[in-house]
């Protein structure tokens, strides 16, 4: 019964993986959420005291990343030109919701970006000033990640989608992928910028957020799965597409393999050949086509519910069925 | 309020798709069935066919998920419509509707679903065998509920055949 593929009831339209979202809205939602992760993990840190460096990368990575995920959205719709017709209704729509959500955490992340390069030209601002725009964006950082979820949780006729824990697996993955973001984009500038000395500890740190990231989202992965293998009979069929149908190789080597398994076993390498810092590149790339390949094949192993309607159609050729055998 | 709404009785359709056709050509004026309002779904193999149309929701999924305000209930006439200057072909109800309903039209690049034609559904006008009708909602589910009792009354001999 996997897919439903070969069963004559089973096999149409409507009970097939949806094809309505394809990989635009992928790239919206991970590069929004990526964003938003790094931004949120970068200011964390640099409250925590971890040196100032690292922050102002992050407050460029976020609002650009979230920025430049935008457009993907736009490519999606029918008619480009009335895109900004999408905030008309925040009242109940999730999208628009979604829409002021990701214009705010660029505004505020754009703002307090503009604020951290202020002091290089000798512009002094209050540090009280500095921290509001950062607790705001902070808070939309988060609202963003979410919210990633929280658009497909919002379709509430897909048993895949429809769970409280889908928001939370984004928001982990989120984190996860832009924490990696930090640290490559960590080291990318110190090789072009020596300056190894105080990003060092920085990176340890980032490092070890980023591998109880991984194990957590592995195990919000595994929760949703489950979870999802048991709601209704379509959760059921998605999982199984997932697993063993036919989205097995987006799910084994896209998510297993390039999201958990080698970023834990290349990091636990590095951890053991410090030296090798391509080690490292190798884990952020392979983590970061994971968090890609998360938000995809949830999306395409999307199925709707089996309405009622169906269902009669369903009986009746089963009854159908038994007639035959019997003469 | 106009209390009318579209009932579906799959057992009757044969699955001539002139109901797609005429709507097709009412609505966009080219005969393309996969421009229409009405989806036949069909299972060939079975001999059934199952006409999707707009169920007019109570509570529609539709209507929650637009972003630009485009699908709405006309509080005139009490029936949910797409307003096709306002929207931005996102595809979200087309995802949210569990009945597969609004379609995406790849000519005009917007959603699309279903408007009762004003009151005179063409679908209904066409079909020869009734499979689809359009009656007062509080006589929705009349037709069956007659049969049921038929069927009940048979089964126990209150009635008998003839």
């Amino acid at each position: 019964m996997d897919s439903g593929q070969g069963n004559p009831i089973r096999d149409i339209k409507y009970l097939r993986p949806q094809k309505v979202w394809g990989w635009q809205i992928a790239v919206y939602l991970y590069l929004a959420g990526m964003g938003a992760g790094s931004f949120a993990i970068g200011v964390v840190w640099d409250w925590l005291g971890y040196s100032a460096y690292p922050s102002n990368a992050v407050l460029l990575f976020g609002p650009l990343l979230a920025a430049v995920g935008a457009p993907f959205l736009i490519l999606d719709l029918g008619i480009k030109r009335r895109f900004l017709n999408a905030g008309l209704n925040p009242k109940t729509s999730w999208l628009s919701r979604g829409f002021f959500i990701l214009l705010i955490f660029i505004v505020f992340g754009v703002a307090a970006l503009a604020m951290s390069i202020l002091p290089l030209w000798g512009i002094n601002i209050g540090l009280m000033l500095f921290r509001i725009v950062e607790v705001i964006g902070l808070i939309f950082a988060f609202a963003t990640a979410i919210y990633t979820g929280i658009l497909l949780k919002a379709l509430k006729y897909i048993p895949l989608w429809n769970t409280p824990l889908l928001p939370v697996l984004f928001l982990v993955s989120a984190l996860s992928t832009g924490s990696m973001l930090i640290i490559l984009s960590m080291l990318g500038s110190s090789l072009l910028l020596p300056n190894g000395e105080y990003s060092s500890q920085l990176t340890n740190i980032l490092m070890r957020t980023e591998q109880i990231l991984v194990f957590i989202e592995a195990f919000v992965l595994g929760m949703y799965l489950f979870s999802r293998y048991r709601t209704k009979e379509q959760g059921k069929t998605s999982v199984n597409l997932l697993i063993s149908g036919k989205l097995k190789f987006v799910f084994w080597g896209g998510i297993v393999v390039s999201g958990f398994f080698f970023p834990i076993v290349l990091e636990a390498i590095y951890s053991k050949l410090p030296e090798h810092t391509f080690l490292l590149f190798l884990t952020g790339f392979f983590l970061l086509v994971g968090g890609f390949f998360l938000r995809f094949g949830i999306i395409s192993a999307g199925i709707k519910e089996q309405l009622p309607l169906h269902k009669l159609i369903e009986l009746q050729y089963n009854s159908m069925n038994l007639r035959k055998k019997r003469l | 309020m106009d209390d009318k709404m579209l009932i579906i009785d799959p057992e009757k359709c044969t699955a001539c798709r002139k109901c797609e056709m005429v709507c097709s050509v009412l609505h966009t004026n080219a005969s393309n069935p996969s421009r229409s309002r009405i989806v036949v779904m069909k299972w060939d193999n079975i001999g059934m066919y199952l006409p999707m149309v707009c169920q007019n929701c109570e509570k529609p999924f539709c209507t929650e998920v637009c972003p630009a305000k485009a699908c709405q209930r006309d509080l005139k006439t009490y029936k949910v419509q797409i307003d096709k200057d306002k929207c931005i072909g996102c595809k979200t109800c087309v995802i949210a509707c569990p009945f597969g309903h609004p379609s995406f039209d790849s000519v005009e690049r917007v959603t699309v679903k279903c408007d009762f034609c004003n009151g005179d559904p063409q679908c209904v006008a066409c079909c020869e065998t009734k499979a689809i009708d359009y009656v007062d909602t509080d006589k929705a589910g009349i037709n069956r509920r007659t049969e049921f009792a038929l069927q009940y009354n048979l089964l126990r001999g209150y009635v008998k055949r003839k």
